[in-house]
C-alpha cells in the first residue's frame, strides 16, 4: 500500500506507451455489409459435363444452344412525348376559331392586362339572341376556354346573376359602361349580395351610357 | 359421427324399403334460398327459341352485341369544353390520349374460344417486365408495353395485323364509343356515402349511431341471418364502370388526341378504354383504310 503512492508521479508514462500504439481509424472504417464487392462473373459450366450432373442443375441454368436471349423492341415515337398538355392544346385549337385576334383574351385577362374588365366594372353583353344584359362584375374565373365572369344586376326590383362564358360564340360584345370608382381589394365581389352594400340597379347608368354612345355614333353614321 | 337416421330407416332394407321409401323426411342441410328462382310466366311459349349451353351458341348470342373491330387504350387528361361554332352550344368534354397503342396478340376461337384483339399502350422498362411477358412482347414483335387490355371483336374479320399502331384516326369524328375505365377510389366508405341508405336520428334517443346501416337483416322469420349480398360498409369505388355512347368530337392523330363528349368514369391519368358503342349503329369505316394496313 505503501508503494502505490510512489509509483503514482509515473502513470503519466503510461499515456506515452499508449500513443506508440497504432490507433484504428473509425472514420472511414466499413462494415462487411457496406463494402463493395464486385458481382461475381458466372462461371461457365465445365465442358462434357455428364448427363446425370446436368439433370439436377435447375432448369435455367442449363445450357441450351438452341435459347437465343430475348429480343426487346424499341418503342416507337410517342404521342405522349408529342403532346404533353393535351387538353391545353385542345383549348388552343379552340382560341383560335373563337377568338382568333386574342382580343376576347386580354379583356378579361385582368391579371396582366391592365385595360381589361376588371371586378366592380359595370359591363354591357350583348348577345347573338338580341337581349343585353348590363350589370357589374362580382367575379371573373379564368379558366382557358371556360373563361367566364358573373354579372350582377336588378331588374323589375329582383335582384338579378348571370354568369357567361366569355368565348362563346352567343356573346356577340362586352363593353364597359364605367370602370369602378375605386381599386377592389378583392378578386370577388360577392359582398355586392349583402344588403349593405348592393348596388341595386345599374340600369340607369347603362341607359345613359346608351345614349351617349347613340348620339355620338349616330351622327358619325349620319355622315356616312 | 354420422348423423343419426330416423327410426323407420333403420329397418331391415329387404322388408321395409317398397313400404317405406315414400314416408323418408326430407332433410336439407346448409343454406336455402328464401326466394327460389321461379320460372318468369313471360318467358315461357312455343316460339321462344331453346337456349343452349355450347360455346358455339354463347357466341351466336352475343353476335349482335360484339363489336366489329377493336378499340383502343386511352389516357384520360383531364376536361374542358368544345364550342359548337353553329349553334353555339358549349359540349363539356373529355380529353383521351392515345400513347403508341399497338396491337399485341390475337385471340382466336380455335385456340381461346373467343376472337379478341390483345392490344397494348404506352412504354414500360423491360428491366421492371417481368420475363414472360417480355417473351410475349419479344415474340410478337412489340416494345413492352405498360397497359394491357384486350377488346373482344365479333369474328376474324376484326383481327388487324399483330404490330398495328392503333392511331387516334381509328375513331372517326362524330361516331360513337363506349369508355370502359376504373371510378374513382372512395376507401373505405360507410353506409350513407356508399349506398346512399337514410342513417339514423340526430335525436330521439339515438346516440353514437347517426350514419351507421339500421338493422342487417329479419330475426327469426327471416332465418336468423345476413343474406348474402347485403348493402354494408366496405370499399366505394375503384370499380370498372362503362360510360356508353360518348361522341367523338374530335379527333388529332399527330398528338393521339381523341376528345368525347361528357364525362368518362376516373381520375385524370387513369386508363380508358374506347371501342364502338355496341347501342349504335356501327361506324362506316373506309375500305381504303381497312385494308391498307394489312398489306403494311
Amino acid at each position: 500500500m505503501a508503494a502505490l503512492p510512489a509509483m503514482r508521479p509515473l502513470g503519466c508514462l503510461r499515456s506515452l506507451v499508449r500513443a506508440s500504439e497504432p490507433i484504428q481509424p473509425f472514420v472511414n472504417r466499413r462494415f462487411i455489409s457496406t463494402a463493395y464487392s464486385k458481382r461475381p462473373e458466372r462461371v461457365p459450366l465445365p465442358p462434357n459435363m455428364p448427363e446425370q450432373f446436368l439433370s439436377q442443375i435447375p432448369l435455367r441454368f442449363r445450357p441450351d444452344p438452341d435459347r437465343e436471349p430475348l429480343k426487346i423492341y424499341p418503342a416507337p415515337p410517342s404521342a405522349r412525348k408529342a403532346c404533353k398538355d393535351p387538353v391545353g392544346a385542345v383549348t388552343e385549337s379552340q382560341l383560335a376559331v373563337l377568338d382568333p385576334t386574342g382580343e376576347r383574351k386580354a379583356m378579361f385577362d385582368y391579371r396582366r392586362n391592365p385595360r381589361s374588365v376588371k371586378t366592380g366594372d359595370i359591363v354591357r353583353v350583348t348577345f347573338k339572341n338580341g337581349d343585353p344584359f348590363n350589370g357589374i362584375v362580382m367575379s371573373i374565373k379564368l379558366r382557358g376556354i371556360e373563361t367566364s365572369f358573373l354579372m350582377r344586376n336588378e331588374l323589375t326590383r329582383v335582384a338579378v346573376e348571370m354568369s357567361v362564358k366569355v368565348f362563346s360564340p352567343n356573346v356577340n360584345s362586352v363593353e364597359i359602361v364605367q370602370r369602378s370608382e375605386k381599386k377592389r381589394r378583392r378578386a370577388r365581389l360577392y359582398f355586392l349580395r349583402d344588403k349593405k352594400h348592393d348596388r341595386r340597379s345599374v340600369e340607369n347608368i347603362v341607359a345613359s351610357y346608351v345614349r351617349q354612345k347613340k348620339a355620338f355614333l349616330g351622327g358619325g353614321n349620319r355622315r356616312r | 359421427m354420422s348423423p343419426r337416421l330416423g327410426g323407420l330407416l333403420q329397418l331391415s332394407p329387404v322388408w321395409g324399403a317398397p313400404l317405406i321409401t315414400p314416408r323418408i323426411p326430407v332433410r336439407s342441410f346448409g343454406i336455402r334460398s328464401l326466394n327460389p328462382p321461379k320460372p318468369s310466366r313471360f318467358n315461357i311459349g312455343p316460339g321462344l327459341p331453346v337456349l343452349e349451353s355450347t360455346s358455339t351458341a354463347a357466341l351466336r348470342r352475343k353476335a349482335n352485341s360484339l363489336p366489329l373491330r377493336t378499340g383502343a387504350i386511352g389516357i384520360k387528361k383531364g376536361m374542358t369544353a368544345i364550342y359548337d361554332p353553329e349553334s353555339g352550344k358549349r359540349i363539356p368534354c373529355t380529353v383521351l390520349q392515345l400513347d403508341r397503342v399497338e396491337v399485341i396478340s390475337h385471340k382466336t376461337r380455335e385456340r381461346h374460344g373467343y376472337y379478341a384483339v390483345q392490344v397494348g399502350a404506352g412504354w414500360k422498362h423491360p428491366s421492371n417486365v417481368t420475363k414472360s411477358m417480355l417473351g410475349h412482347f419479344s415474340v410478337n414483335g412489340i416494345s413492352p408495353k405498360r397497359h394491357i387490355f384486350e377488346f373482344r371483336v365479333k369474328d376474324e374479320a376484326g383481327l388487324i395485323p399483330v404490330g398495328q399502331s392503333i392511331e387516334a384516326g381509328w375513331f372517326q369524328e362524330g361516331q360513337f364509343v363506349d369508355a370502359r375505365s376504373n371510378t374513382k377510389g372512395k376507401g373505405f366508405a360507410g353506409v350513407m356515402k356508399r349506398h346512399g341508405f337514410g342513417g339514423q336520428d340526430r335525436s330521439h334517443g339515438v346516440s353514437l349511431t347517426h350514419r351507421s346501416m339500421g338493422s342487417s337483416g329479419p330475426g327469426q322469420g327471416g332465418g336468423s341471418r345476413v343474406y348474402p349480398g347485403k348493402k354494408m360498409a366496405g370499399n366505394m369505388g375503384n370499380t370498372q364502370n362503362t360510360v356508353q355512347n360518348l361522341k367523338i368530337l374530335k379527333v388529332d392523330s399527330e398528338n393521339g388526341i381523341v376528345v368525347v363528349s361528357g364525362a368518362v368514369s376516373g381520375p385524370k391519368g387513369c386508363v380508358v378504354r374506347i371501342q364502338d358503342a355496341i347501342k349504335k349503329p356501327w361506324p362506316e369505316v373506309p375500305q381504303a383504310e381497312a385494308t391498307e394496313p394489312a398489306t403494311a
